[in-house]
């Protein structure tokens, strides 16, 4: 989003509209530009210990099911008025055994 | 196979609200003879603003494109869906009556002068009326605001009415806010709607239309939706910047479309305006592709799998994502 300056100085954010004047970033999506957001996501895993008493991690599922989510949220929080945009489900699979 | 783990990726897209309004106030003293349709004196109340701004006498004729209207954030453009109401008075309470020379110590001071900074876009008209008509839009308000903590629905209604009666109508577009180049095409006349072209217009009110050189153009909508702090204010506020956006960064990336194009015409919504929380804007506003895929990745011995995930986000409007 177009992060309003507060007055117009300075590094803070305004956020009521009678003292935003200017702007300190902005993050918002370009027109007519694409913006690529990359995220690695490793797979829950459980450790537990062998009758030798060593630390095996197992991981319980070779799927994984990501959900993307794109949010709008005009007061900057999730609690307040969010509203989402796309969703998109993808499922990861793995094989364990490498092959 | 088990059972797929599920893991929500979300990416937010922080932003302030915005209102999708056209039109804005003039600052250029109305040439004698040739006044725009709104300033002919100045309104003393809000009964008298609004009938001077009265657009039900185009209902008859043009009731889809009413229809659209009434649908829209301008038909309530300075009570919104009541969290623009109560940022008038956020701005009057923690701005004007903080600032030590805003001359608002306390609400019974504020005067036309002090609420422009909202009502250049959401009412333009305000500067077509008395500081008592400031005062009667802050004490309605106050009173809205009172009856809400009351729960007092009669009450509640009938200071929204009164609000939701103030807006961005027929008149203030197709109108008062119809010629920018007022130095170039002439001022507004009292007599006239502007729209595409010249004629006959079957109103006793208004009996000419008249050809607006702007009326399809995104300066037209610009004077709202914002290049930033609107410096000609004694204290310049900022609100939507959209129209800075589509200026500096959509046009220079080719961008070629009128915010007409996109979100009245393509949108086939015409004058019901919309934004974000509209699905056929939201639709047509963005590309969103993923994708994904599954990769065991090596810590020093150990193996573990993960997910890889790319986001594309397109955004195809003309203007920054989000932005207003």
């Amino acid at each position: 989003m177009p992060v309003p300056q507060q007055l117009g100085r300075g590094n803070r954010m305004g956020r009521g509209p009678y003292e935003k004047s200017g702007l300190v970033q902005d993050s918002s999506l370009p027109p007519l530009r694409t913006v690529t957001s990359s995220y690695e996501i490793f797979f829950p895993f459980e450790d537990g210990e062998n009758d030798e008493g060593d630390t095996v991690r197992t991981f319980p599922s070779e799927s994984l099911a990501v959900e993307v989510k794109l949010w709008y949220l005009p007061y900057g929080t999730m609690d307040d008025d969010a509203f989402l945009w796309r969703e998109e489900k993808r499922t990861v699979t793995v094989s364990m055994s490498g092959k | 196979m088990s059972r797929p783990l599920t893991t929500v990726l979300t990416t937010a897209l922080a932003g302030v609200a915005f209102l999708a309004l056209t039109g804005a106030v003039s600052s250029a003293p109305a040439a004698k003879g040739r006044a725009p349709a709104a300033s002919s004196g100045k309104a003393n109340s809000i009964a008298e603003l609004v009938a001077r701004y009265d657009s039900s006498s185009c209902v008859e004729c043009h009731q889809d494109a009413h229809d659209q209207w009434a649908r829209s954030v301008h038909s309530r453009s300075i009570f919104g869906t009541g969290r623009t109401a109560a940022t008038f008075m956020t701005a009057i309470r923690n701005g004007l009556m903080t600032w030590p020379s805003s001359g608002v110590k306390t609400e019974k001071d504020v005067k036309v002068e002090h609420l422009m900074g909202c009502a250049k876009c959401h009412l333009p008209q305000l500067a077509d009326a008395t500081d008592n008509v400031a005062q009667e839009i802050v004490t309605t308000i106050q009173e809205w605001q009172g009856a809400v903590e009351e729960d007092d629905e009669a009450r509640i209604g009938k200071a929204k009415d009164t609000l939701t009666s103030l807006n961005i109508n027929c008149l203030v577009c197709h109108n008062r806010n119809a010629i920018i180049h007022k130095w170039t095409d002439g001022y507004p006349q009292k007599d006239a709607v502007y729209g595409s072209q010249d004629g006959e217009h079957a109103d006793p009110k208004f009996p000419k239309m008249a050809k607006s050189a702007v009326m399809g153009e995104s300066i037209l909508c610009g004077q709202c939706h914002g290049q930033g702090p609107n410096f000609e204010l004694p204290n310049p506020t900022q609100c939507a910047t959209g129209y800075g956006s589509y200026l500096f960064a959509y046009i220079p990336e080719g961008g070629d479309k009128t915010c007409q194009d996109c979100h009245m015409r393509e949108s086939g919504l015409g004058h019901d305006m919309q934004s974000y929380r509209s699905e056929v804007m939201a639709k047509k506003a963005l590309d969103m592709h993923v994708v994904a895929q599954g990769v065991f990745w090596r810590d020093n011995r150990e193996l573990r799998p993960k997910a890889t995930v790319r986001v594309e986000l397109t955004n195809r409007t003309g203007h920054g994502l989000p932005d207003g």
